[in-house]
């Protein structure tokens, strides 16, 4: 019993009061030290009030909008409300841990194809790929990029006002998977049709707002399709994964890759094959590694973020495997329950998330060391999980795309214990972005959704996904609230 | 006064048996009128599926994507089935009189291309440079003719045409992928063919079968071979060329039924709506009668990649998901439990509702047919 607390009686309940202890990861928005001691607060006060109070402690020059997580649950009522629902006493001292609040992005452009589309990447100044060549030329503001590869085997690039600015000379034989910026005048994309593609982007000043895109370097090596791809600039290496259950490391130097293999080449197989139109006799070049160890299809290939000299691999045999790129050797294996459908790094947080056909995206610790295969479950989709980009904005942010016709946002600290206390801590999503395209229509029946194949949440053009309703959507939160 | 049912050992929950199918996870519509047969292929990547339409088409089983559509006939494909081999990749399609061998080649590497022409090729000429069939002369004229298609199918990878003398109703491939068995109910003398594909070669096995044919199937493991007429199942050692054991599972009408992978259990559907469980150890009637459709079973599969599941296709629109764990103790029989019902496919005006259903190699996954036209997938 704390003597500081009022005595509860019907004139005092207006101001109820409860002792706070206010805690925060986001390293931006940490409490001065003086400020840092548990706070009353009264019990009638929901997120707004808080987020006010916060922003007050901090003495931030313009408000920044708070979330607030209690038990691993987002404060969605009064504090009182929320402590008569989990059977919590007044009398404690309750920890409480802001977050910078994730704005529903809206929509803001769709951009329509004639097929599926599934690859998609963007080009902006906070882009790895400008990054890398310490954006120079850099991409303005306004100036951004969006790169999409569809079933009809072309790539696009679209512009941010919904103009295709560039479309492939020549198309791959079947869909594309995956496609990536390289650098802001390189791209590579990735296909059903086994091959790798690296195409040279170049705009046409005297010509308008057009640019090219044609084929440089096409990369021979895989069996079966290449269903992912991801690049790391700066040491000219690819990484793919492919249905034919191996990891390959490529080379984006033409003059650094080996001869492809004579026996992939389309023209060794029969004349019924269309013959790829090869105007400018495009180069053919092989792989530098095939690396063995998954015993099903790989669905998804990624650099580790602090070391570009290892890479994770998701696969259908429903391993995470770790791989040393140097040695080109399988460090370790860690086996889930399910099918593994996609990954993404957590840079910060050193997990890896991994996306299910179980509907769910599990965290893996990949480190050797780690007891537990699983730290924590993000459920909420109702269908396949097949692609997951990371919030450039926050650590604990995710975003996924599923077959269920959502992109999902997630922010991992909202961890509440497993079901029946067994198990790793489970999250709910924060929101969810529906398909615009399903704006107004019946609510599709099961197994008939969008099935959302693409997805990349970069710093200034928003949450991009990319699905089987043709389209590319852009969303992305109302300015100046997210960054202010 | 004690309760009958206390008596009875308690058997486990649903909850406690996961992982199995529940939901609906991806829906594949293309098929103008009913789908007959799915198969997912042995990697387990992609599905095949014959429609009323006369097509055979090939999706990715995860994304729902269509890859691959032939019309390879004016006449409903009643049956696909994939070549049991991990090098090649051949479909088996049965419309009409006519069973067709495919290597959709559109869709897999030269080198797989190369290793399914081979093995659908290598058998011309077998027939011609060794005359007669081996046995007797009796025979007017072939059990089959193995033809080429016309160059609009030879274009699409349809590279083997037999044509049989009664419309084909299934199709089972040998383990080892180099025999295959069709029936033709209506086929008489000739309604079970086994055919060699390294020779181009029909058998007619069976001549004097009593009953009319159904479906066959081989054993998993032993040179055995399974016929069900409408109303008993034999089994026949195929070394000796004899008959073994005749099961009686009691169904008035049998239409279709699946050797457990262990090869010592055996499930059978029936158009009276009964799932029949047989223990061929024990007796030549069923170990278990299931009634848990509204209407006729159509098709009944277990799992045979490892997990105690198996699933069964009605006329009622639904497919149903059981338990069903063999134990190695001879004298211990298996435990049978229903997991779930899988709803979604509409029954149609003329009363048909799920025609087949199939299951992935590894995965707790399965695929049905519709007479609705689609196709699911359920995880
Ligand atoms: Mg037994």
């Amino acid at each position: 019993m704390s003597g500081d607390l009022e005595q509860p009686g019907p004139a005092q309940e207006q101001t109820s009061k409860i002792r706070i202890q206010f805690i925060t990861r986001d390293t931006d928005h940490e409490l001065p030290a003086e400020a840092s001691a548990p706070i009353l607060v009264a019990t009638k006060f929901r997120r707004y009030a808080l987020s006010t109070l916060i922003n007050t402690l901090l003495d931030t020059p313009t408000p920044v909008p708070f979330e607030f997580l209690i038990l691993g649950q987002f404060l969605r009522t009064s504090i009182e409300d929320f402590l008569t629902a989990n059977g919590i006493s007044a009398e404690t001292t309750l920890t409480v841990e802001y977050v910078r609040a994730l704005i529903p992005p809206l929509h803001v452009a769709s951009f329509e194809h004639d097929s599926w589309v599934s690859a998609i990447d963007v080009l902006s100044g906070s882009s790895p790929a400008s990054i890398w060549t310490n954006n120079s030329p850099g991409v303005p503001s306004g100036q951004e990029k969006i790169l999409s590869g569809s079933d009809d085997g072309l790539l696009r690039i679209w512009n941010m006002s919904s103009e295709v600015e560039a479309i492939s000379s020549v198309s791959h034989n079947n869909h594309i998977t995956n496609a990536k910026f390289l650098s802001p005048t390189r791209v590579v994309s990735a296909s059903f049709d086994r091959t790798i593609r690296l195409w040279k982007y170049e705009s046409m000043p005297d010509f308008g707002p057009t640019s090219t895109l044609t084929p440089s370097v096409e990369l021979y090596g895989h069996k079966a399709s290449v269903d992912s791809i991801a690049v790391h600039a700066p040491s000219s290496r690819l990484l793919s994964a492919s249905q034919d259950h191996t990891v390959g490391i490529w080379s984006s130097k033409k003059t650094d890759a080996p001869p492809a293999p004579q026996s992939l080449l389309p023209s060794s197989s029969n004349k019924r094959r269309k013959l790829n139109p090869n105007p400018n006799s495009v180069s053919q070049r092989g792989s530098l590694a095939l690396m063995t160890g998954h015993t099903a299809s790989v669905t998804s290939v990624s650099f580790a973020p602090n070391d570009p000299t290892v890479a994770y691999s998701s696969s259908l045999d429903h391993t995470l495997r770790t791989w040393d790129l140097a040695t080109r050797t399988l460090v370790d294996t860690r086996t889930t329950a399910h099918a593994l459908s996609c990954l993404t790094p957590l840079q910060d947080l050193g997990l890896v998330a991994t996306g299910t056909d179980a509907r769910s995206i599990i965290l893996i610790d990949p480190r050797a060391s780690a007891t537990a295969v699983s730290a924590l479950t993000l459920r909420g989709h109702t269908g396949t999980v097949w692609a997951l980009s990371t919030d450039p904005s926050s650590a604990y942010g995710l975003a996924s795309g599923a077959l269920d016709s959502t992109v999902r946002i997630w922010d991992v600290r909202a961890a509440r214990p497993g079901s029946g206390g067994i198990g790793a801590p489970e999250v709910e999503c924060v929101y969810t972005i529906e398909r615009e395209s399903g704006r107004g229509r019946k609510k599709p029946v099961r197994g008939d959704e969008v099935k959302v194949f693409g997805i990349v949440w970069d710093g200034e053009v928003g949450v991009v996904s990319a699905g089987s309703d043709k389209r590319v959507q852009v969303n992305r939160s109302p300015q100046g609230v997210r960054d202010s | 006064n004690i309760d009958p049912e206390a008596l009875l050992p308690k058997l486990p929950s649903p909850d406690e048996l996961r992982p199995f199918p529940t939901v609906c996870s991806v829906l594949f519509k293309g098929h103008k009128g009913g789908v007959r047969s799915v198969a997912i292929d042995p990697s387990g990547l992609f599905l095949a599926s014959g429609g009323d339409d006369g097509a055979v088409m090939i999706w990715e089983l995860r994304s729902g994507r269509q890859l691959y559509t032939v019309n390879i006939a004016d006449e409903p494909v009643n049956v696909v089935k994939w070549r049991p081999s991990k090098d090649t990749m051949v479909l088996s399609a049965a419309a009409g009189e006519a069973i067709y061998l495919l290597a959709p080649f559109s869709i897999m590497s030269p080198e797989v291309e190369n290793l399914s022409r081979e093995v659908l090729d290598a058998g011309w000429g077998y027939a011609a440079t060794s005359s007669t069939n081996g046995t007797s002369s009796v025979q007017k004229e072939p059990a089959a003719k193995w033809s080429r298609p016309e160059s609009k199918l030879l274009d699409q990878g349809v590279l083997v045409k037999i044509s049989v003398r009664a419309p084909v109703k299934a199709i089972d491939w040998h383990r080892r992928g180099d025999y295959f068995s069709t029936v033709s109910p209506k086929g008489q003398s000739s309604a079970v063919a086994i055919h060699t594909l390294s020779k181009h070669l029909t058998q007619l096995p069976f001549r004097r079968l009593k009953g009319l044919a159904q479906t066959a199937q081989f054993h998993p493991s032993k040179p055995i071979f399974f016929v069900a007429t409408q109303h008993t199942i034999r089994s026949y050692d195929l070394s000796r060329q004899e008959l073994i054991k005749i099961l009686q599972p009691g169904a008035r009408w049998i239409s279709s039924f699946d050797v457990h992978p262990g090869g010592d259990n055996l499930i059978v559907g029936s158009y009276d709506r009964r799932l029949l469980w047989h223990d061929l150890d024990l007796s030549t009637r069923p170990y278990k009668t299931l009634r848990y459709h509204k209407k006729a079973i159509r098709a009944v599969k277990y799992h045979h990649g490892g997990l105690p599941l198996f699933a069964d296709a009605s006329d009622d629109g639904t497919v149903q998901i059981f338990h069903g764990k063999v134990v190695e103790d001879m004298m211990e029989n298996a435990t049978i439990v229903p997991l779930k019902v899988l709803k979604g496919h509409k029954v149609t005006d003329k009363s048909l509702g799920v025609f087949d259903v199939d299951w992935h190699p590894r995965e707790p996954w399965c695929v049905s047919a519709g007479a609705d036209g689609t196709c699911r997938l359920w995880c």
